[in-house]
């Protein structure tokens, strides 16, 4: 009925405009809430939430519990619910919305699927309204109905649709669930009779948790790399301290340090009922040598592991490299840096002393800049002579004369590599380089080159490279 | 008389034991040129202790001095086996018999905050930068492996702080080094007892944003021990050899605590990172200057 049409008959009617994004927001929160009771959980639809229990109902003292606490939690929260367990996806829908029932939930045993939803009407099925009214039409009204039909004639009329719903929701076929978030590989639970706010109640309940979920990490050989600690609050929100650890972790104090760095980021709201400590990427850990006064008698890496972590989670693990060498003769390809965490394979060693082309006048000098812009940087140049430096060139809003200079040290595109790198090559056709190294009047000094060549059709151009020490 | 004049230093010992307990147990690493380490309290630069390094003129900017006057400090750091001026006992793995004489108690080496193993020879350098300029193969110059290196990129002059705080704290690392902007006094005070807790050497690398930023920053204390400035000097290759020679520095030492401000003229000398005091220039330089324009700094 159009509101137009409703409030002619009823002018008094309280209206509020439908906020579908609001609402599929508040149902994904219930879901995530719901991941109290289990890892797969997901919104269904627009007006319901599936939870998969099979393997948890245990943990709440069976399913007509487990019903019970949720149908309790919803209550207090002020939403009304109707809850139903069955063997399949697809019977709980239909006995959600359309069994009889009062307040109590309703919960088919096992084998009970395809009694139980013979009384319904067909729309319990999840069939589009189209289908499902072409099927009251030829007189199916209940779900028992098509049972006793022939099933070719049914597809054939109403399509693959309705066959496979009712196999799916008798059990006949198989429906996957697939859960709001990753399901994690190890989980562990606390929850708190009184809900909990306290700074050090929620560090005490962390160490916990964290003590829980190693044990068990212990037992199988494995270090967890991700770790997720989800607080459920009250009020039905879920806040959640994410962690990456640079190598497999099963240390609780580890674990429970970079937790708790982040504890004060999470907001307890008027309190916190639940806490559940998942650990998704595990990897295989063997048992570690430990040292005798009990720190790991480790290699340097793992000695620093922990500290990485640390940065690593308040940075960003992106923010943490290292410098490794490359066969290259692109400056810029020469060093790259490389993440910090995770194995490492050995580095290849760095050259000592940078072997000197003799022409540059050799010596022991220090040839290559130790600091290189990326990307080069262009600049002002004046030079008089095609193979000369310039005299002058202007940087960063200085000017700066030229009074000595190497070079030139000629570095070519390396044309069998991709283009993956170093902007200032081969971009219209530079793709020679003319290296020199210059010092000016204060004895600054600067690794200039000057790209593409003359009597090309556009000027050559320049750029600073790095400066030297 | 003669008793009193035993006493004292003695008695100083003591003071500074009361005053700053943990410094004691650090070493000093030598610059291994006669002139600097003479005016440095020890005998050279103090480990376990955090070191301010200032660029000039335009090198404020870029730090391509500082960067490189602190790679060959760490280089030497990272590879020289501990020469210890203020005696100190190494606390390496020792054997010694058990009571009863049932068989031989292995004793391992102390942990890291006890200030002895693992400073010298290894460890990795936390080396903390806004943006990731730092070219390998110029480091391996000046004699650090950057193969020691762990680059943390950091936009923030806090959040390089703190990870270098964090740096002093964790076993494996040898030096700690940071480029810093901005710096508030506590911050110094906190990396300097952290380092010294630790015995962790660490470095503050000044780098400014600009003219402004340099000027305010640069007249402000902070609890570094030593505050130096390494400024470029014109290079003087020999005589008819055209080209650029080999790199010349300044370095003062602008402050130090328990020394003297100091100036010399260094040259870079080879891949080790080691440097020394410019031939032409050496009478002049080893007389430090008197640098009384830099005193404020103390």
């Amino acid at each position: 009925m159009p509101l137009a049409d409703a409030l002619s008959f009823f002018p008094g009617l309280a209206t509020a405009a439908a906020e579908l994004a609001e609402d599929a927001a508040a149902l994904r929160r219930l879901a995530e809430w719901c991941g109290r009771y289990s890892p797969w959980t997901a919104p269904d639809g627009t007006d319901g939430v599936r939870i998969e229990i099979t393997g948890s109902a245990h943990l709440w003292g069976g399913e007509a519990a487990l019903a019970a606490d949720i149908m309790a939690r919803l209550d207090r929260r002020h939403v009304s619910g109707r809850i139903a367990i069955a063997d399949t996806l697809g019977a709980a829908w239909a006995m959600a919305r359309f069994a009889e029932m009062g307040k109590d939930p309703v919960i088919l045993p096992p084998g009970d699927c395809r009694a139980a939803l013979a009384p319904l009407p067909v729309e319990a099925l999840r069939l589009d309204p189209a289908t499902a009214q072409g099927l009251r039409r030829v007189g199916l009204k209940r779900v028992g109905d098509l049972s006793a039909m022939p099933r070719d004639a049914l597809a054939r009329r109403f399509g693959e649709t309705v066959m496979q719903r009712l196999d799916q929701a008798q059990g006949d076929m198989p429906e996957p669930l697939s859960p709001l978030g990753e399901v994690p590989t190890r989980r562990v639970r606390l929850s708190f009779a009184e809900p909990i706010t306290e700074p050090t109640d929620l560090m005490l309940a962390t160490e916990r948790l964290t003590a829980d979920l190693v044990q068990r990490l212990v037992r199988e050989g494995t270090g967890a790399r991700r770790v997720d600690l989800g607080f459920h609050r009250v009020d039905g929100l879920v806040e959640r301290i994410r962690l990456g650890t640079a190598r497999p972790s099963r240390d609780p104090r580890h674990l429970a340090a970079l937790f708790k760095e982040r504890l004060d980021t999470v907001d307890p709201g008027l309190g916190v009922e639940d806490m559940i400590l998942a650990a998704f990427a595990v990897e295989p850990l063997p048992a570690e040598q430990i040292g005798l006064l009990g720190h790991p008698a480790g290699s340097e890496a793992s000695g620093i592991a922990p500290l990485l972590d640390r940065l690593g989670n308040k940075l960003g693990l992106a923010a943490l490299s290292r410098l490794e060498p490359r066969e290259s003769h692109i400056p810029e390809r020469a060093s790259v840096s490389v993440p910090a965490a995770g194995p490492h394979p050995g580095p290849p060693p760095w050259p000592r002393g940078r072997e000197e082309p003799a022409q540059l006048g050799g010596g022991d000098k220090p040839q290559r800049p130790i600091r290189l812009f990326e990307p080069p940087e262009p600049v002002e140049a004046f030079w008089l002579l095609p193979d000369d430096p310039p005299f002058r060139f202007a940087w960063r809003r200085r000017r700066y004369r030229v009074t000595r200079a190497d070079g030139p040290e000629r570095i070519a595109d390396e044309w069998w590599q991709p283009a993956a790198s170093g902007a200032g090559l081969r971009e219209g056709g530079d793709a020679i380089r003319d290296y020199y190294r210059v010092e000016d009047e204060e004895g600054r000094r600067f690794w200039l080159f000057r790209a593409g060549l003359h009597g090309n059709d556009r000027p050559p151009r320049w750029f600073v490279h790095g400066v030297f020490s | 008389m003669v008793q009193e004049r035993a006493l004292l230093p003695e008695l100083r010992e003591r003071v500074r034991r009361i005053e700053r307990p943990a410094a004691t147990v650090h070493r000093v690493l030598p610059f291994g040129v006669a002139a600097i380490d003479r005016m440095l309290p020890g005998g050279g630069l103090a480990r376990g202790a955090l070191h301010e390094i200032l660029g000039a003129g335009g090198d404020e900017e870029d730090g391509a001095l500082a960067a490189a006057f602190a790679a060959g400090i760490i280089g030497r750091l990272t590879t020289q086996p501990t020469s210890a001026s203020q005696s100190q006992t190494r606390l390496g793995p020792s054997l010694s018999p058990l009571r009863g004489g049932e068989g031989l108690k292995i004793s391992p080496p102390l942990p890291s905050r006890a200030g002895g193993e693992g400073r010298g020879e290894g460890g990795l350098v936390l080396w903390c930068l806004p943006r990731p300029d730092l070219y390998g193969p110029g480091l391996a110059a000046h004699g650090l492996d950057p193969g020691r290196l762990v680059l943390v990129r950091a936009p923030r002059d806090d959040e390089i702080l703190w990870a270098m705080e964090e740096g002093l704290r964790a076993p494996g690392i040898a030096a700690v080094i940071g480029e810093i902007g901005v710096l508030p006094a506590v911050a110094s005070r906190r990396l300097q007892l952290a380092a010294e807790r630790s015995g962790i050497t660490a470095f503050l690398l000044r780098r400014w944003r600009d003219g402004g930023q340099a000027a305010r920053e640069r007249a402000l204390p902070n609890a570094a021990v030593t505050r130096w400035r390494v400024a470029a000097l014109p290079s003087q290759p020999p005589r008819g050899e055209p080209g650029v020679g080999r790199p010349r520095w300044r370095v003062e030492l602008l402050r130090c605590r328990g020394g003297e401000p100091a100036c010399w003229e260094v040259e870079v000398a080879d891949a080790t990172g080691h440097v020394s005091l410019a031939a032409t220039l050496a009478d002049r330089s080893t007389t430090p200057v008197p640098a009384e324009r830099f005193r404020r700094a103390g």
